[in-house]
């Protein structure tokens, strides 16, 4: 059987969609607390706020309400069940979630879609 | 070695060698020789040897662990130990991209005569314009061989027949007889413009996306060995120019105009405008690398999807983020900061914010369970160790010094 630490293995790890485009990274990991059974993972969560949060609970509140004056993102934080982790290696968390569909790339869509767009054209 | 490897390898020597030197060379060099002969040549083959070790260290992470250094050291030890060298790694970029443009705009004023605020905006659109529309592999090579013009400083040295016996005694650290803090200020200035805090991270980037697996170890120890030691004897070679054009003639170098004069012995009709192409070529190779390097850091840090090999359309915000840096730094030489103060500045800084950029990639580079039997041996370790108390010593004097120094 293959060991992983939640916070030296996952926390923190690269996150990418099925199609390995790279989506985030895993910002936040959540505990469900079950009664008379054993602790589960439930989720992974992914978006800045999450990240903040974990260096001071007040600027995460802080950014929150700065988030309601800049309306790109949908939701803040984009909770990811577990069941829907494809593999987890240690380098890498695959969803099995498209990221262009996802919040996790709400920000690179609207950059793409009102500035990238309008530049000069890329031969790449 | 097979054929792919043998050119790798030639490549990482002449990038080595053309990427080398930058802005924050020539001013440190040129100051040295100015004012204090060959007598700093050993701050510079001090840093030489460091950066060395800490490229090979940096390039042979990435070849075994396929990871760039920000994209490992945020997954390893988290976000909250991340976050400040992260923080001191995006300020040291912006000043270093700042001072490259600043390099650019001047040389472009020797030659129009225009001030350089005036070129800043053009600048940074041809710096940018370079960037959105190339892929990895052919800002790699170009950049580099236009920056092997930088050996005219070699051609000069050579023709002024240096005195061995000087030079050598310069490589031993010795007492000035005169401005101390100056003399200090400037082996700090060359200590922090060799070691550059943002290179090691870059490297590993660079090795990620040329796709070095683990069986580019040997070939990353003869990149970082010759590419660097090759490149750190342009370096070199200006310090011994300044020394034998600047010295004599009592100039010390407070404005890059002054510093122009350096191949006007060597090369007589054409040596203004060799410099000032030196500089200009030697700038934008540095400024690209910078920008590319604050963009790899930014989406490794957050994950982003990220490869100067994609299109602008497929990682918006790894494009975005040089984007930003390049315009907003020119901002810096539009508003008309000079150019050289800024440099000498930058230069402190780097300095400065070593233990915070270097401590974690130590750190790393001896994590068994990700680098196996390529984590650090004793030798690189006591390498390690040793650059560990001299960054700390850095950190500690360099911010009295610029005070002191008039930097």
């Amino acid at each position: 059987m293959k060991r992983l630490d939640l916070v030296r293995d996952i926390l923190d790890t690269q996150v990418t969609d099925r199609e390995e485009t790279k989506m985030g990274r895993v910002d936040g990991l959540v505990l469900e607390l079950r009664e008379g059974q054993p602790p589960r993972v439930v989720a992974i969560e992914m978006g800045f706020v999450v990240l903040v949060r974990r260096l001071h609970p007040r600027l995460g509140d802080w950014f929150l309400r700065l988030r309601r004056r800049v309306k790109v993102r949908k939701q803040a934080c984009y909770s990811v069940p577990w069941s829907r982790v494809l593999d987890v290696t240690p380098f890498c968390v695959t969803l099995d979630v498209e990221a262009a569909e996802t919040p996790a790339f709400d920000w690179e869509c609207w950059l793409r879609d009102h500035i990238v767009a309008h530049l000069p054209g890329v031969a790449k | 070695m097979n054929m792919r490897k043998a050119t790798q390898l030639a490549l990482g020597i002449v990038t080595g060698v053309g990427g080398f030197f930058d802005i924050g060379n020539l001013a440190t060099s040129a100051q040295a020789g100015a004012s204090f002969r060959f007598q700093l040549l050993w701050a510079l083959a001090l840093g030489t040897i460091l950066v060395i070790f800490l490229v090979e260290m940096s390039g042979r992470f990435a070849a075994v662990t396929r990871k760039a250094l920000p994209d490992a050291i945020r997954e390893h030890f988290g976000f909250s130990f991340w976050l400040v060298p992260f923080l001191v790694l995006t300020v040291v970029h912006f000043l270093v991209l700042a001072s490259e443009i600043g390099g650019i705009c001047f040389a472009l004023h020797l030659v129009t005569g225009l001030p350089p605020a005036v070129w800043a905006l053009p600048v940074a659109i041809l710096t940018w314009l370079f960037l959105w529309r190339s892929i990895f592999s052919t800002i790699e090579n170009s950049t580099s061989l236009l920056g092997l013009l930088t050996l005219g400083f070699v051609v000069a040295a050579v023709q002024h027949h240096p005195p061995s016996g000087e030079l050598l005694a310069g490589m031993l650290p010795s007492l000035p007889h005169h401005d101390p803090a100056k003399y200090w200020l400037i082996a700090v200035g060359i200590l922090g413009s060799v070691i550059a805090p943002y290179l090691f991270y870059f490297y590993s980037s660079g090795a990620v996306e040329d796709k070095w697996d683990p069986s580019y170890v040997g070939v990353n120890r003869g990149i970082a060995f010759l590419g660097m030691g090759f490149g750190s004897l342009i370096a070199f070679a200006a310090i011994v120019v300044a020394a034998l054009v600047l010295a004599p003639r009592g100039i010390e170098v407070n404005d890059y105009h002054q510093a122009a004069m350096m191949l006007t012995d060597a090369f007589p009709f054409w040596g203004f405008i060799l410099f000032a192409a030196i500089m200009a070529i030697a700038c934008l190779g540095a400024g690209i690398e910078v920008s590319l390097s604050m963009a790899y850091t930014t989406a490794q840090t957050f994950g982003w999807n990220w490869g100067e090999d994609l299109n602008p359309r497929e990682d918006a915000r790894f494009c975005l983020t040089y984007t930003g840096a390049i315009f907003l730094s020119s901002l810096l030489i539009l508003f008309g900061i000079d150019p050289l103060k800024l440099t000498i500045f930058t230069m402190a800084i780097s300095a400065f914010v070593l233990p915070f950029v270097a401590i974690p990639f130590l750190l790393i580079m001896n994590d068994r369970k990700l680098l196996k039997e390529h984590a650090n041996g004793w030798i690189s370790n006591s390498v390690a160790a040793f650059l560990l108390v001299l960054s700390i010593v850095l950190a500690v004097v360099t911010i009295p010094l610029v005070f002191l120094g008039g930097g």
